[in-house]
């Protein structure tokens, strides 16, 4: 092989919002180094600034912090913020890129986060993070929890360089004089998360923004609502910060709007304004909420239930109307609205508040950055992508996901970053582990049985801490409590040379056990425990007490009382430590092999990915032939050829050696754990069993078969599937008078089944248009309650419009109906503009039916112990962050039996399970973390309570032989396992206990607060 | 109850003599008038012994998580039959190698009411239509049963068997009508003050013997945690704090469990009023989880569940 | 004579309101130096008996404080948590525990303004009911 083309075991990750995260976290689990490049200070990208997340009100800062801590301690992932791309060179498998460093100004390095340095800083700006409805200084952290910690200098004319902070700074830190400068990375692949920047409300001028004082965009109204946000979370106006008492949402301000070259759907922000209208009721229950809007796209899973609440409980006002006026009050500054109702009449409201629903725009930097990875975009300026090969641009090697390629919500972007890195890992599984390091230690000093030796580090944190608490009493303090036989104060305990400090005072002193008082063991018990485990402690023969961000940040102006609560704080923590046992890190074997369940798209899509990742799969479907419900799909929106892809894949899947395939199986049986499954599958009446590690379940869904609109009782009435069956397979004439009649919502948004079958409007659309291109003098109707083209499929749904299909829209409780007029089909809706009802004459009546879950579902989910939602679909870890992951680790879902989809959707988490998977299948061994749960057998007396409520199904009851006497007992599973104590808190007679946070320990430490 | 204590010799006669049970858990009169004791009848010799009356109060299920017997028949009142239900929930009976003789209970007399109104030994009790008459050397008396039950008899609603293989007996005719937390309700009305008072001065009676504990059919725990050294929940003293973490821990640890037997008052020999302790966490339970122990094998208890639409109106903090 | 000030625990799950804790310090918000805080991972790890034990080891008042309802980072550990406290809280009350020795209550991570604000109404609580007396070992000492 040519030593140009020899591939590289690394890939650089560009843009570090959560998709970027996600993306990181995943490669490098999976045995690669990654370069995270970051534009900013700090990787969040937009999460950070949100609120809440929709449709579980999760709040965004306490899901994400986890994952930017994640990313800044993993080895296997190199932050390189204040980094811009700049050149790329070389071919998929191995990239030469140059990437541009900003200087931040700040010594990442020796900067502790203390804030010294702000706190002289006399520069105050605008703050970017909070949407200029604050300031910050010119040297700052863009905000608390930004990742890296450290500080920057914003010297883009905010800095006047008086060196006020370089004075202030203890860790000298600061560097005024930092260049510029030029780095060059080789890596295999580059995976594009540039993501977006909100549409600019200026360029809808009419709405006033900018003009209008209580006129805000939503992004602003998310930092108001945020607890941490410049009005502490109160809901108030800009113009008085007032608590406004009627608030406005106007939709699609910058979507859905071919004026201004924003023809797509946002696909978010009918979501977000009902959330955010939600949360204004849940601050402030007598603000008045409304929503202006042209459809309600609740499109997603659990959206529809989610409108429904802010529509019963919240009483959140929902009014479909275009906006053509806002007016503001001088003297009020309220908002005069003027709309017009769907009858046609113009009405003018008056709101105190109004906040615009601002679409994604492509982020600004995505242009430049395409120019530069020389890949395609479309005429929006998004990543150009094929609807069967999503995840892929233009440029082979390099992957894309997020807004980059089309309006997401975060799940969706979630889901296409971890399926970009299955390309990725795929591309590069020969090269897999060559390029991350493991780290050696020395071997681990037996402790146990030893008199606890305790050594205390107290930190001044420069004057953050001492210039608050008397640190050197506290250090005579702990000098004197049990068991301590050293303890000193540090400038900063976290500096590198008090590093070497804390390891030479282990050897000198023979300490077993160490507590070091300074900052939160979140962010910093890391880097301890690693220095430590150095020096040859275990990790977990460490306490922390939190004297500054606890403590001396918060009673500064108390000394006295800060300096004795540091002593109680220390003195708990000495208590603690000197319980503290080792903890082992378990490492368990695991069968490197995956099984799919269900041979339709996705299943097929993630078995072939999983093989080309190096691993070997089965995959078991249950009908005679592979290729589930997209047997019946015949083209894209877009026009791709389905059944031409569909036809390679089986070549592909079944021509791969990795893959072993069961057709007309069945599963019996599923046992063990990831790492670690045991399926037994039923093949032509013999069983097999299969050990493999991972599982995906992709067992797909079905058509709802309607019994609605004389289906079945005339020929002349078929659903959108067998329409499209007819265009593709050319037995359909249309005439110029052939009239065609679809009607949406079919068994969707009804009783029976509450959600939106997401695909059914866009599939109308799409046989609307095949129709139209037969003979565009044809006639079609398709009636629908709204219209739910989201992102670049609105373009679809102008286009129809424009070639005159007809769009009538119906109320849920005044359903179309359709009749036979002696051997005449005909079609009576009410027109909501004319207020009088419709005949139709149809030749033909097209269903477009709801994807309704397998029956199988129920038994598979007892099977694989994982929940079904309310409508009978498999319900993910989390709804946010973890959208193919069960909470049993090990499990994955995608396509069908996740929710209703699209292709391309499918595939996206068909890939992203794929590369979920191999983040357990490449390893060697499964590590497993010390803080798990133990049982005591011998009290043990197996009454389930446990096994019941353990989230991870962690905990299993069985018959066991205990001191000569057979009886029952729980068993922790520690690969499941998290740690959240919630067993032994709940075990009556204490026989279930958790390591780390141990009922002793903790008892200890309520003892020793006194 | 003559014919019922029949049936249940002959239903005990038939599952012995064709081994569809090693044992049977019954009552048999105690040495003592106005008393019954357990009877663990192993063969059918002893089927005779097997009695049921109005002071069968026991609650049998406690014997359960005792015994070896692969296969043991067991009479069940409404209580009993509630907690061998909520036993077999947290697998400690295995429902298959019980079975069940439910009998449905018109509810216990409570003997110590009686005794204190007889002045004189006892020679005979004889029970008809609802009522007990007692018989001595020169006097009989007679007693309306109705007014002389145990207070949980007096507002039970679970009477009749929740699970059983066999019924003997008419059903009988639960009051559902009842506010069995009346007490309670009226108990919560008074002061913080007051209330603590009530507890402090039944608690202080205690003296930590545990046999209510012993009594308790849903008490089985290999070492209770009032027992634990390691760690040390609760010091082994009489300061009244230890009593009382003893007496909160304990009731808590029956939340969702506990099927108003009340086995526990009448172990007491303090006789402290455990009943307001128990039955505060029964009402709880049902007002915020509407949950019952022991009526439905399917239904996990309610704090091995959770609903996200759960109330949490003990959060008083901003 | 001078008062005693009261010493309050609080247990904090790790994933939020400690984190809110936190988040107040870095915000530089100010509140009473009463509380010394425990951290647990959850707040379904607090076992009721370490609030008895609080009380009974003379601890003035205690908090408990957990992710908002939907946010557990263990998916449903504070539902179990508002089980067992929603039963444990009422029983405390019954018994005649003053109210506000035991407080309960949801802190994101983004709260740490809101941290401040219940710190400083629990200590301000816990003071107006002075030292705790009900289940403290050696009361008559």
């Amino acid at each position: 092989m040519d030593e140009n083309n020899k591939k590289i075991g690394a890939v650089m990750v560009v843009g570090g919002g959560i998709g970027g995260i996600q993306a990181s976290l995943d490669l490098a689990e999976s045995g690669f180094k990654v370069y995270l490049v970051e534009k900013n200070l700090s990787i969040g990208g937009v999460m950070a600034q949100l609120d809440k997340t929709f449709p579980t009100n999760d709040c965004s800062m306490c899901i994400l912090s986890p994952k930017l801590v994640e990313c800044a301690r993993h080895r296997n992932i190199e932050l390189l913020t204040r980094c811009e791309v700049e050149s790329i060179e070389g071919s998929a498998g191995n990239f030469k890129i140059k990437v541009k460093k900003h200087p931040r100004f700040v010594d990442v390095s020796k900067c502790t986060g203390c804030g010294d340095c702000a706190e002289v800083c006399p520069v105050e700006v605008p703050d970017e993070y909070e949407e200029n409805l604050a300031n910050r200084k010119a040297i700052y952290r863009p905000f608390p929890q930004a990742t890296p910690g450290a500080f920057g200098i914003d010297k883009s004319g905010a800095c006047c360089e008086c060196m006020q902070c370089e004075k202030a700074c203890k860790a000298e830190a600061i560097l005024h004089n930092m260049l510029e400068q030029d780095i060059e990375l080789n890596v295999g692949s580059v995976i594009v998360f540039p993501g977006f920047d909100e549409f600019e409300p200026k360029l809808r001028e009419e709405y006033g923004y900018g003009l209008f004082s209580n006129v805000v965009t939503s992004i602003e109204f998310e930092r108001i609502l945020s607890a941490s946000g410049p009005f502490q979370g109160h809901v108030v106006r800009c113009s008085d910060k007032k608590t406004p008492k009627k608030i406005a949402w106007i939709q699609c301000v910058g979507s859905r709007d071919s004026k201004i070259e924003r023809g797509y759907c946002s696909s978010v922000c009918c979501m977000y304004a009902t959330k955010q209208a939600l949360i204004t009721k849940e601050h402030s229950p007598d603000i008045r909420t409304t929503i202006f809007y042209i459809d309600m796209r609740a499109y997603g899973k659990e959206f529809d239930r989610y409108i429904e609440r802010a529509k019963l409980e919240y009483k959140v006002r929902y009014i479909r109307s275009r906006i053509s006026e806002v007016k503001e009050d001088a003297k009020t500054h309220n908002l005069k609205i003027k709309y017009e109702r769907e009858d046609g009449e113009l009405v003018t409201e008056e709101f105190d508040m109004l906040v615009l629903s601002v679409g994604l725009d492509v982020s600004r930097s995505a242009k430049d950055l395409a120019e530069k990875l020389n890949i395609n975009l479309n005429s929006y300026g998004f990543a150009r992508v094929d609807s069967l090969e999503p995840l892929k641009t233009s440029r082979p090697g390099i992957f894309a996901g997020g807004v980059f390629s089309g309006p997401k919500d975060i799940p969706e972007t979630v889901t296409s970053a971890s399926g970009a890195c299955a390309l990725a890992s795929a591309l590069l599984s020969s090269v897999r582990g060559t390029l991350v390091a493991e780290k050696k230690y020395p071997a681990e000093k037996d402790v146990s049985g030893d008199i606890p030796r305790i050594g205390v580090f107290v930190c001044q944190c420069g004057i953050n801490i001492g210039g608050v608490v008397n640190v050197p009493l506290v250090v005579e303090y702990a000098k004197t409590l049990p068991f301590v036989v050293y303890a000193e104060d540090n400038l900063y305990t976290c500096s590198q040379d008090t590093q070497d400090t804390i390891k030479e005072a282990i050897a000198q002193h023979s300490l077993n056990r160490v507590v070091v008082a300074s900052c939160t063991p979140r962010t910093h018990e890391p880097l301890f425990q690693e220095t430590i485990r150095e020096a040859g402690l275990n990790r977990h023969l460490f306490e922390m007490a939190n004297i500054r961000d606890q403590n001396s940040w918060v009673h500064m102006k108390q000394p006295r009382e800060a300096t004795e609560k540091a002593k109680d704080l220390v003195r708990m923590a000495v208590a603690k430590v000197s319980l503290k046992e080792p903890l082992g890190r378990i490492s368990l074997k695991l069968t490197s092999r995956g099984l799919v369940i269900g041979g339709g798209l996705a299943g097929m899509v993630s078995a072939l990915r999983l093989a080309e990742e190096g691993y070997e799969v089965y995959l078991v479907e249950k009908e005679d032939t592979l290729g589930g419900q997209a047997k019946d799909i015949y083209y894209t929106l877009k026009g791709e050829d389905v059944q031409k892809f569909l036809s390679k894949l089986i070549e592909k899947v079944t021509s791969n050696n990795k893959i072993h395939i069961f057709t007309a199986a069945t599963i019996e049986k599923i046992e063990g754990f990831v790492g670690n499954f045991k399926t037994t599958i039923k093949l032509n009446s013999s069983l097999k069993e299969l050990e493999h590690g991972a599982v995906i379940v992709a067992s797909g869904a079905n058509e709802y078969q309607p019994t609605e609109y004389l289906f079945g009782k005339d020929k002349r009435v078929v659903t959108q599937r067998k329409l499209e069956e007819l265009i593709a397979t050319k037995k359909l004439n249309v005439s110029n008078q052939s009239s065609i009649v679809m009607i949406q919502c079919i068994g969707s948004r009804c009783d029976e089944n509450p959600y939106c079958s997401r695909v059914c409007c866009s599939e109308a659309i799409k046989n609307a248009l095949a129709l139209k291109k037969m003979n565009k003098q044809v006639n079609v109707y398709i009636l629908y309650r709204d219209v739910r083209t989201y992102g670049f499929k609105e373009d679809w749904y102008q286009k129809a419009r424009e070639q005159g299909v007809l769009f009538i829209r119906y109320e849920e409780d005044d359903k179309p109906e359709v009749k036979l007029n002696k051997d005449k089909l005909e079609v009576l809706v009410k027109d909501l503009i004319l207020e009088e009802k419709l005949l139709i004459s149809a030749d033909l009546v097209v269903l477009s039916t709801a994807t309704v879950p397998s029956e199988d579902n129920k038994e598979l989910s007892q099977l694989l112990k994982v929940p079904l939602n309310e409508d009978g679909f498999f319900m993910e870890a989390h709804a946010k962050l973890r959208p193919v992951d069960f909470a049993t680790d090990g499990i994955f879902v995608c396509g069908l039996a996740h929710s209703p989809k699209f292709i391309e959707e499918s595939i996206c988490q068909a890939n992203a399970c794929a590369a979920r998977a191999c983040t357990i299948l490449s390893r060697d061994e499964l590590e497993v973390e010390g803080i798990v749960a133990e049982v005591n057998e011998l009290k043990c007396k197996g009454c389930r309570l446990c096994k019941e409520i353990c989230p991870y199904g962690a905990i299993d009851v069985e018959l066991k032989k205990v001191l000569g006497k057979e009886k029952e007992v729980a068993r922790v599973n520690p690969a499941l396992c998290k740690g959240c104590g919630a067993c032994s808190a709940s075990c009556r007679s204490g026989s279930i206990d958790l390591k780390g946070f141990s009922d002793s320990e903790i008892l200890t430490q309520i003892g020793a607060l006194v | 109850m003559q014919s019922v204590e029949n049936r249940i010799k002959e239903k005990a006669a038939e599952l012995l003599t064709t081994k569809k049970v090693d044992l049977l858990i019954g009552f048999e009169r105690g040495t003592m008038p106005l008393r019954a004791s357990p009877a663990f009848i192993y063969d059918e010799a002893d089927i005779e012994k097997l009695a049921w009356n109005s002071f069968c109060e026991m609650n049998l299920a406690r014997y359960l998580t005792r015994i070896t017997s692969k296969r043991v028949g067991i009479i069940a009142k409404g209580c009993d039959s509630r907690a061998i239900a909520a036993l077999v929930v947290e697998g400690q009976v295995k429902r298959e190698q019980i079975m069940i003789i439910g009998v449905p209970c018109p509810g216990m007399v409570d003997r110590r009411k009686i005794e204190k109104e007889i002045k004189g030994e006892i020679d005979k009790v004889e029970e008809k239509k609802g009522e007990i008459i007692v018989k001595g050397n020169n006097f009989e008396k007679v007693f309306k049963k109705n007014n002389y039950l145990y207070p949980c008899c007096k507002v039970c609603k679970h009477g009749n068997p929740s699970i059983y293989d066999i019924l003997i007996g008419e059903k009988v005719k639960e009051n559902s009508k009842v506010d069995e937390y009346a007490e309670i309700t009226e108990y919560e009305k008074k002061s913080p003050d007051k209330r603590w008072e009530f507890f402090e001065k039944e608690v202080s009676k205690c003296i930590r013997c545990y046999a209510c504990r012993q009594a308790c059919p849903m008490c089985y725990c290999e070492e209770c945690f009032v027992d634990s050294f390691h760690p040390k929940w609760v010091d082994k003293s009489l300061d009244f704090s230890d009593i009382a973490i003893w007496h909160i821990m304990r009731v808590y640890h029956q939340t969702g469990r506990c099927v108003s037997c009340g086995a526990c008052e009448r172990a007491c020999p303090m006789q402290i009023n455990l009943r307001f302790l128990t039955e505060k966490i029964n009402k709880d339970v049902k007002v915020y989880f509407n949950f019952e122990a022991g009526l439905d094998l399917s239904v996990n208890p309610p704090l091995a569940a959770f609903d996200i639409k759960d109330r949490e109106d003990f959060i008083d903090t901003c | 004579m001078k008062v005693k000030e009261p010493k309050i625990v609080a247990f904090l799950c790790n994933w939020c309101s400690y984190a809110g804790a936190d988040l107040a310090g870095v915000s530089r918000i100010q509140y009473p130096p009463n509380i010394r805080v425990i951290r647990v991972p959850c707040s379904s790890r607090v076992n009721p008996l370490f609030i008895l034990k609080a009380l009974q080891e003379g601890v003035d008042g205690v908090l408990v404080a957990g992710c908002h309802p939907g946010d557990c980072h263990y998916i449903s550990g504070n539902y179990l948590a508002r089980r067992k406290f929603t039963i444990f809280k009422n029983l405390l009350d019954y018994l005649g525990i003053e109210k506000d020795r035991v407080h309960f209550t949801w802190i994101s991570a983004a709260e740490g303004a809101r941290f401040a604000e219940i710190v400083k109404e629990v200590t301000e609580r816990v003071k107006k009911l002075g030292p705790v007396k009900r289940l403290v070992k050696n009361r008559s000492a």
